[in-house]
């Protein structure tokens, strides 16, 4: 059915360009709308925004998974969801949390404000970010369109194998899983290399890179574990897609396989994707908790050092998810070692954050209360896994709900809460309205409150014996209470969740702008209007020490010094290419997963083509000449 | 940071081409990462392979199946590949667009051997009773040597496209960088495959 | 951007000349270090269980001309993808080991 719809969608859209059978002022009238600008715009800001939306929606979808999973687990025997529909909500759960919901958003805050804060234009390569958010979307999509075509993923978000594979999972729920992360994926790869090269590349004069904000900082390590952990990721799912797909036998054990080889690549790439995602939490805590104590970054460079540090040692731990594999001794307490030496670094992090704030005058707007909020609920996350790391204890802990409660300690602890604290923090920046503070104080109390009373509990629950992933459990064993209490939290983050869009929805429907410089702050993005141009900067601005902006404010200045006299500014224009590009991924993702080559030859073929176009095609952009700065500047002075 | 060179303006004196623009210096900074990440993934082919080389479910060994002459040959023309593809970059570099275009042209003949003979090789295996699904021996072999050879097919390709487009335009500011990157992407396939012939054949014949 | 084109192009024949004759240079040693690791494993010149090492110090080299001769990594502002190919290279190195000793 499925099959049908897309070759004859495909057929029609082909045949449409071929015989040029479309009205060409209809197309002249639809790259005038808002939409198209949007589908084809190669700016950072428009596609952070993107992403960072995309991400949230995807954000809702897998908290009303795991508010199933709750309702399910809250009394003993229940039997709302059970049995397989339970192991599609906990697995659509997890991968939908980190790689559609964890690192869109992330990509997305750094898409925006990273190169507002080291000065640059735009991104390295404005074209391949657009190609990367559009491989997220489309993946994202194919991955859930499992629900309604054959049967959602049900082999946990680490899809471990032999499970995975057809003989234990039949049907096409890990297909999807395997073809929608691989697209996911290729996107996440070609963002980060976009990322540092741009901070190599494209830093405004005078921005040195011990003079980077420490979001760029951590912006910059946290691509480099993009770079180097997702081709294990892609070699995992290549491989799963040749067992499942085209009847390869590496990971079977009947035809000499070994199924050791997908949890070492998984979490070769696993490992590091942790870093991934707390990384820039740990940057988007440093900036707002330095500029709501109006204070400078205590040990800036130790901060420097202890992220290049744990992005390195990122590398070197992945054997702490396979404790209890049988690796022997030696191996574990190799890799025991190494991952207790990454509460260093972090630990530097936690008393930097404790000594910004000393001393400081703290102002608690709402980004301050998430970052007041993270630092203990983060160190508690971080002791249990000091705690996980022992491999004696880690084979009393490991697959209990205690594990449940140490990830979602850090997960949401430290991830979910600086990307909360982060959109309030640069929300004027992003779309030039403020989020209400009222509403913001309600969404972090009940959030705060919500989440430490659905995972607090689950710590006991784990080393009480209750098992992970199982979807009921008997009564008169002592579980029923902490379980009860543990689903009533998901209330309070739920309420929390919603105050939230009520608050962007007031935002978006209120007429009074935002000020340029609203929490008084201390980074280049501070020192351009809200919303921000589209060249971000009329002249690049001369930076002359860290925390540039507050250094110019406190010389005196209102402005930044300009590096450059006033030019034409050149952009690169908007393209509907990534779009395409993706959609044909997306279709070849489906033609594999309903075993129809067809379907996947057409799909690549069309991607293919679509590279060709893309390299044949020159394309040099267009000039915003000063004249129409100036205007618009003037505009909004009479505006104001 | 605007560069004052227009793409479509034919550089006139010789020199690192690659680099005399801001979206060249990108292109050359993002494509050295790329292949960073290729190393890793191609790290993890090997690592699968060289775990499972001795799965062989009853089907031929390594040490029965591999024939170096053909692989030595093989290794020749990709290896000289690599050579004409560094002298097509010199004659860029020089602005002698035609020797340029001889030497890939070269290239990719070298290229098309490469893989006529690897697709031989893959029938010849097959007849043998070693294929993609009779063992994870087979499986892990195909998944490592046709990755490469899917790199080395992109990459005549690749290089094709370029030569067209070269042919139409001239050497550009624009076209430089492209055919750098090009170039670049050829040597990296002939560095994986000095350690397919070294951890695949050569290892596979001593067992 | 203009200056940079300018700095390196001072001089033409002698850049042409340099370029070719090193080149060629490496990749006769290139060819000659690969026939040196088909000779050794055809002849069965070194033992068995010492051979691996011979062999990836052939490849290392081979692939160290490739990088630094062919590739450039050498090239003045070469320092950031030297580092970010080390590192590639050292966690493949991990990685791959990781895999292949299971």
């Amino acid at each position: 059915m499925g099959t049908l719809l897309i070759l004859l969608v495909l057929t029609l859209f082909l045949a449409a360009i071929l015989t040029g059978g479309y009205n060409k002022e209809f197309l002249l009238r639809a790259r005038q709308t808002k939409v198209w600008d949007w589908l084809t715009t190669v700016d950072h800001k428009k596609i952070g925004i993107m992403y960072f939306l995309s991400g949230f929606f995807f954000l809702l979808i897998g908290g009303l998974e795991a508010i199933f999973m709750r309702l399910q687990l809250a009394v003993p025997n229940n039997d709302l969801f059970t049995g397989d529909i339970f192991n599609q909500l906990l697995t659509m759960h997890g991968t939908t949390m980190i790689f559609l919901a964890a690192m869109p958003m992330i990509f997305g805050l750094i898409n925006v404000i990273m190169p507002l804060q080291i000065g640059a234009r735009d991104v390295a390569f404005p074209f391949l970010n657009s190609l990367g958010f559009w491989l997220f979307f489309w993946g994202g999509i194919l991955l859930n369109l499992s629900w309604f075509f054959g049967g959602a993923p049900n082999a946990g978000w680490t899809s471990y194998t032999s499970l995975a594979l057809n003989s234990y999972s039949p049907g096409l729920g890990v297909d999807y899983y395997v073809l929608g992360l691989q697209i996911t994926g290729i996107g996440s790869l070609m963002s980060g290399i976009n990322f540092i090269a741009t901070i190599i590349n494209m830093r405004t004069p005078g921005m040195t890179f011990l003079r980077m904000p420490m979001f760029t900082w951590t912006s910059f390590v946290t691509s480099a574990l993009l770079v180097f952990a997702m081709p294990p990721l892609t070699v995992a799912l290549l491989l799963l897609m040749f067992d499942r797909v085209f009847g390869a036998a590496i990971f079977d054990h009947a035809m000499g396989g070994s199924s050791v080889i997908w949890q070492h690549l998984f979490w070769i790439f696993g490992h590091p994707e942790v870093y991934i995602v707390i990384l820039p939490a740990f940057g988007i805590m440093s900036e707002i908790i330095s500029t709501f104590s109006k204070k400078r970054l205590f040990g800036y460079t130790s901060m420097v050092f202890a992220t290049v540090l744990i992005g390195f040692l990122g590398f070197m731990v992945w054997v702490h998810h396979m404790f209890t594999v049988g690796l022997g001794p030696m191996s574990n307490s190799i890799f025991a070692v190494a991952t207790m030496a990454i509460a260093v670094p972090t630990g530097i992090k936690v008393f930097n954050w404790l000594f910004t704030m000393w001393g400081g005058e703290i102002h608690f707007k709402t980004p301050m209360l998430w970052a007041v909020g993270f630092v203990p609920t983060f160190v508690i996350g971080g002791m249990t896994g000091v705690m996980l790391s022992v491999p004696p204890a880690d084979y009393q802990y490991q697959d209990s709900y205690f594990v449940v409660a140490h990830f979602h300690y850090v997960l949401v602890g430290g991830t979910a809460f600086a990307l909360f604290a982060g959109a309030y923090y640069w929300w004027p920046k992003m779309f030039g309205k403020m989020l209400s503070e009222k509403l913001g104080k309600w969404h972090f109390w009940l959030f705060f409150i919500g989440f430490h009373m659905t995972f607090f509990p689950q710590h006991f629950l784990g080393l009480f014996g209750m098992p992970r992933r199982v979807f009921t459990y008997q009564a008169n064993h002592g579980l029923e209470l902490l379980n009860l209490i543990s689903s009533i939290g998901v209330i309070g983050m739920t309420l929390g969740t919603i105050f939230f869009m009520v608050a962007v929805v007031q935002a978006a429907r209120s007429k009074e702008l935002a000020p340029a410089d609203p929490w008084d702050g201390r980074t280049l993005e501070w020192s351009i209007p809200s919303p921000v141009p589209e060249y971000n900067f009329a002249q690049l601005p001369l930076v002359r020490g860290a925390d540039a902006f507050w250094l110019e404010k406190q010389a005196g200045n209102k402005e930044m010094t300009p590096a450059e006299p006033l030019g034409s500014i050149h952009m690169p224009s908007g393209s509907y290419i990534p779009m395409l590009m993706s959609l044909g991924l997306f279709v070849a993702g489906y033609g594999f997963v309903v075993k129809s080559w067809i379907i996947g030859a057409i799909g690549i073929a069309f991607t293919f083509i679509m590279m060709y176009i893309r390299s044949f095609e020159q394309d040099f952009g267009y000039h915003i000449e000063p004249e129409e700065i100036n205007g618009s500047a003037k505009a909004k002075e009479v505006k104001a | 940071m605007a560069s004052h060179i227009h793409p479509t303006d034919r550089p006139t004196k010789p020199g690192h081409l690659e680099k005399a623009t801001l979206e060249g210096k990108n292109k050359v900074m993002g494509f050295w990462l790329f292949l960073g990440a290729e190393t890793v993934l191609f790290a993890c082919l090997f690592g699968t392979y060289l775990a499972l080389r001795n799965s062989t479910m009853g089907g031929p060994t390594t040490q029965e199946l591999y024939d170096l002459k053909l692989v030595g040959l093989a290794t020749f023309f990709l290896l000289t590949s690599s050579l004409t593809s560094v002298l097509a970059m010199n004659a860029m570099n020089r602005l002698n667009v035609r020797a340029m275009q001889f030497w890939l042209g070269v290239t990719v003949l070298l290229g098309l051997a490469f893989l006529i003979l690897e697709i031989y090789e893959f029938v010849h295996y097959v007849h043998e009773g070693h294929t993609f699904t009779s063992s994870a021996f087979g499986s892990s072999f195909y998944a490592l040597v046709g990755t490469h050879g899917a790199h080395v097919t992109f990459g005549i390709c690749w290089i094709i496209g370029l030569m067209i487009q070269t042919a139409r335009r001239g050497l550009t500011y624009e076209m430089a960088p492209k055919l750098f990157l090009s170039s670049l992407y050829w040597h990296f396939i002939d560095v994986v495959w000095v350690f397919i012939f070294t951890l695949v054949y050569l290892l596979g014949k001593v067992g | 951007m203009s200056q940079n084109t300018n700095q390196n192009t001072t001089n033409t024949t002698s850049h042409k000349q340099e370029g070719a004759g090193k080149h060629i240079l490496a990749f006769i040693v290139m060819i000659a270090l690969t026939a040196v690791s088909f000779y050794l494993v055809m002849n069965n010149v070194v033992p068995k269980n010492m051979i691996l090492p011979f062999l990836l110090i052939l490849a290392a080299v081979q692939v160290f001309l490739q990088l630094f001769i062919f590739m450039h990594l050498n090239q003045k502002g070469s320092s950031y993808y030297t580092v970010f190919m080390i590192a590639g290279i050292l966690i493949a190195v991990i990685s791959g080991a990781g895999i292949m000793l299971m």
